[in-house]
């Protein structure tokens, strides 16, 4: 029966297929364009929903060289080969380097007739004028712009901030919290009324995990570089960026880097961190938060592993709770984009430059934003008077069914595997008057108007988190601008490792090993004097150095 | 003429396998071209990326960073030592395996101590994990009894690191070595066991006098093989059990070469400079294990 079945599927296909050739007959041939992607979680030929839905559009499929999946290698072999791939999403550091190698196209000619695209006009001229130093000169596509300004904050939550779960927080009365110490000791009281979640599982306030260590261009264990933005510290390569915008060496005692170490170390001497935090990795410690083993959390993006709509209607989510003495630091919008760039490959010629550039400024326009950031119209969301209004809004997290009409298959199997936008979800959607992320859309804001919600704003006076920050002066935002930091040369690049792999193993000691403060300030000692030893003077010149043009422009868009 | 002919026939039977030994093992040694030039992808190494030895020199320039080297080396020959030191335990569990008389617990236990050889590494670390983490079985069952009041952190100890991973590497590896002893066991003359027994030989005087010496040849070969590997230890082990708190005493060779070579963009030149260091270890190495031979036994195979 089944075999039957399959067979006339298969059949049905074959028919509707060329039904489809006959309708597309002189019209353009399939066309499969490579995308060398380093946003992309997914290897192969694009399939599902979004594949069908640009097959129908432009007759075309994409095929993604992911260097995420397949490893980092793939950028030398393919760039050895002269050819990284029709579309490229690199990385923005290396993106000088690829233009400087031949490996991307001089797009002046078609560029400026894409008018989507170039609704952007002002971001794209500033990056490609910093490129190439010539006006009307494109290489590249900035990914991620916002229409908002290089100033604003859009956002009511910000990337970072310390949170806790509230029906804890409540448990223990609410205390204010002035200090780190007054926070350690309402963690101290949250784990004595907390020591398990339901299954009877031990529950500690933080757990930690190593192996996101030295990413996203800062040394030393992630989670500890993080939580410096709570003092309105930020970590540039090896150089700490402090609020009044001057550079500072990371272990000096004065800095925030060293506070919170301490702060892990004290709360670890209480019993306060998982012991598993120096040895397991994020899927581990992912699961630890999904399962209620965690009470803190620092990540805008990590509630999403605890927070549903039935905790918030419980009031048992995740809130940021204010610590007095804390100063925030958080980028605006990224008007200028994020950290990656669109590039087309340096060997795209003729007809298929054509149909990419087609494709690509269908990609930034109103449909094709709202396809990336809203999903499908009936599944993922429904229109309402003209306004959107969320639907099945567990499509992606539960890979959901998508009608046959757009494809089928599940509706995260068929995401766009790109994975990488040119317009940003703040930017306003034009058909709706409202932003494409749905988390702006009115029709959200009322589904989730909590008791929870009601509580804090209460309690703190605020709607939002960041509307707090605001009154009370806590909030260093940084400007968004231009910039792309130097690519380190091999001798940069070998002292980083180093100076990155010394800083970690110690600040992991110093965090999990030292039982009292004697041991730690002689640990400390120890690092300062090692990371001198093996250079860490030359990295934070090099590295104030590379970060000083940023520093400088931030401060003329701040008019400081 | 013929006897040239027949010279030429002769060397065409060895050319597939001179072809073999040029591709595999001396083209690649084309990429050391690496270590002398500041190459950097997407730019191919040309003359002007030619530097000279500055890599090796950047490795001996820092005082602090020669420790680390010198640190690396001392874990690689420590660890391979441990495991040289204690090459004879494999054939001494074949011995006392073969000594078991009931023939299905026999096969039990042989089958349950091979099974580990074919687990990658990786799953070796997650059972690992889940037995020995601080909510790990271990864990729970002595907290549970009230032995210890708090989880024992086994995996980030920073104790008795070597003596550790050689147990885990025998626990993977004996049974899987003891095959070669078993076949060597099976091949010994039954008719000397017999006429031992018939002179009143115990079970353990059988064992030393004849099992024992009987399979002296096999371990030979075997050390012989290891020690060519010596520096080689690979990484695998050592990379899933890393972790920040272990790392001084368990980073090798290998796994040093492999963390400069990926940590941020990597750096090539730096780590194939590194790995030269090892072939050039190799060979005094074999130097020294070919002048001990001449002593020992009066030839010596180089």
């Amino acid at each position: 029966m089944k075999k039957i079945l399959s067979v006339l599927l298969t059949l049905a296909m074959l028919l509707s297929l060329v039904s489809v050739s006959a309708v597309a007959e002189g019209e353009k041939e399939l066309l499969t364009i490579d995308v060398y992607d380093d946003a992309a979680n997914y290897n192969g030929i694009q399939s599902g929903w979004f594949a069908k839905l640009i097959k129908d559009k432009f007759n075309i499929e994409l095929n993604i060289i992911a260097s995420q999946v397949v490893g980092n290698t793939i950028y030398a072999t393919r760039s050895e080969e002269g050819n990284l791939g029709d579309i490229l999403v690199v990385d923005k550091a290396k993106f000088p380097e690829i233009v400087e190698a031949g490996l991307a196209k001089d797009i002046s000619d078609k560029l400026p007739a894409c008018e989507n695209i170039m609704k952007f006009k002002t971001q794209i001229d500033v990056y490609n004028k910093g490129l190439t130093g010539e006006d009307g000169k494109y290489y590249g596509i900035p990914t991620e712009m916002t229409d908002t300004s290089p100033t604003s904050i859009t956002d009511d939550v910000i990337y970072s901030s310390p949170m806790l779960r509230w029906d804890l927080y409540k448990q223990i009365g609410s205390p204010k919290l002035e200090t780190l110490d007054d926070l350690l000791a309402a963690l101290e009281k949250i784990h004595e009324v907390h020591p398990t979640n339901e299954e009877g599982d031990p529950a500690y306030p933080f757990s930690l995990w190593p192996d996101w260590d030295g990413n996203d261009n800062m040394i030393g264990p992630a989670n500890v570089v993080q939580l410096t933005t709570w003092y309105g510290q930020k970590l540039k390569g090896s150089a700490m960026l402090m609020p009044d915008m001057t550079f500072s060496p990371l272990y000096e005692r004065e800095n925030a880097y060293y506070k919170i170490t301490k702060f892990l170390n004290q709360a670890n001497q209480k019993g306060l961190v998982d012991p598993d935090s120096g040895t397991q990795n994020w899927d581990n410690a992912c699961a630890k938060m999904s399962s209620g083993r965690v009470d803190v959390m620092w990540y805008s993006w990590q509630v999403g592993f605890w927070n549903s709509v039935d905790r918030l209607n419980a009031g048992t989510a995740f809130r940021f709770i204010p610590v007095n003495d804390m100063k925030f630091y958080a980028d605006a919008d990224r008007y200028f984009g994020s950290d990656r760039m669109f590039g087309i490959g340096a060997g795209v010629e003729g007809e298929k430059y054509d149909r990419i550039m087609e494709f690509l400024d269908w990609y930034a326009s109103p449909e094709g934003a709202t396809f990336e950031h809203d999903g499908i119209e009936g599944l993922n969301y429904v229109v309402e008077n003209g306004k959107f209004k969320p639907y099945k809004d567990n499509a992606l997290m539960d890979n959901l069914p998508v009608p046959d009409e757009f494809g089928g298959g599940g509706f995260s199997d068929g995401n766009n595997a790109i994975n990488q936008w040119i317009v940003s979800a703040i930017c306003v959607n034009p058909n709706t008057g409202e932003r494409y992320a749905q988390k702006y859309w009115q029709s959200y804001k009322d589904m989730t108007m909590t008791e929870m919600k009601k509580e804090w704003t209460e309690v703190f006076g605020a709607e939002d988190d960041v509307s707090w920050m605001k009154a009370n002066d806590k909030l260093l935002a940084s400007p968004s601008v231009d910039f792309t930091p130097a690519a380190d040369n091999n001798d940069i690049i070998a002292l980083r490792a180093e100076i990155n792999s010394k800083l970690c193993e110690y600040t992991w000691n110093l965090i999990m090993t030292c039982s009292t403060d004697e041991e730690f300030e002689t640990m400390w000692d120890a690092m300062v004097a090692e990371l001198d030893g093996l250079g860490y003077k030359d990295l934070y010149e090099y590295d104030c150095g590379v970060w000083q043009p940023e520093v400088d422009a931030k401060k003329a868009a701040a008019g400081m | 003429m013929s006897k040239k002919r027949r010279s030429y026939m002769e060397f065409l039977y060895i050319l597939p396998l001179l072809i073999l030994v040029g591709a595999i093992s001396y083209y690649p040694l084309y990429g050391w071209i690496y270590a002398f030039h500041d190459y950097m992808p997407p730019k191919p190494i040309s003359a002007e990326t030619f530097v000279g030895l500055k890599w090796f020199e950047y490795i001996v320039s820092n005082p602090v960073r020669l420790a680390d080297v010198g640190r690396v080396l001392v874990n690689t020959f420590a660890m391979s030592g441990i495991s040289l030191a204690f090459s004879w335990f494999p054939m001494i569990f074949a011995v006392f395996l073969n000594e078991i008389r009931c023939k299905p617990y026999r096969k039990f236990v042989q089958t349950v101590t091979t099974l580990p050889n074919f687990i990658s590494w990786v799953l070796v670390f997650s059972v690992a994990f889940n037995v020995l983490s601080s909510t790990g079985a271990v864990n729970s069952v002595l907290v549970g009894l009230g032995w210890i009041d708090k989880p024992i952190a086994f995996l980030s100890s920073k104790d008795n690191v070597w003596f550790r991973m050689w147990l885990w590497l025998t626990w993977k590896n004996a049974g899987w070595a003891a095959i070669m002893y078993l076949a060597a066991i099976s091949a010994i003359d039954e008719q000397m066991i017999e006429a031992a027994k018939v002179d009143g030989a115990t079970r353990m005087q059988i064992i030393w006098r004849i099992t024992i010496p009987c399979l002296l040849p096999t371990y030979f070969v075997i050390v012989m093989l290891n020690l060519a590997n010596f520096l080689s230890n690979g990484m695998e082990q050592y990379y899933v059990f890393m972790n920040n708190f272990n790392k001084k005493s368990i980073e090798v060779l290998d796994l040093y070469v492999y963390n400069i070579a990926t940590t941020g963009r990597g750096n090539y030149p730096l780590s194939t400079a590194i790995s030269m260091l090892k072939s050039i270890v190799s060979v005094v190495l074999l130097f020294i294990t070919n002048g001990v031979s001449k002593l020992v036994r009066g030839e010596g195979f180089v």
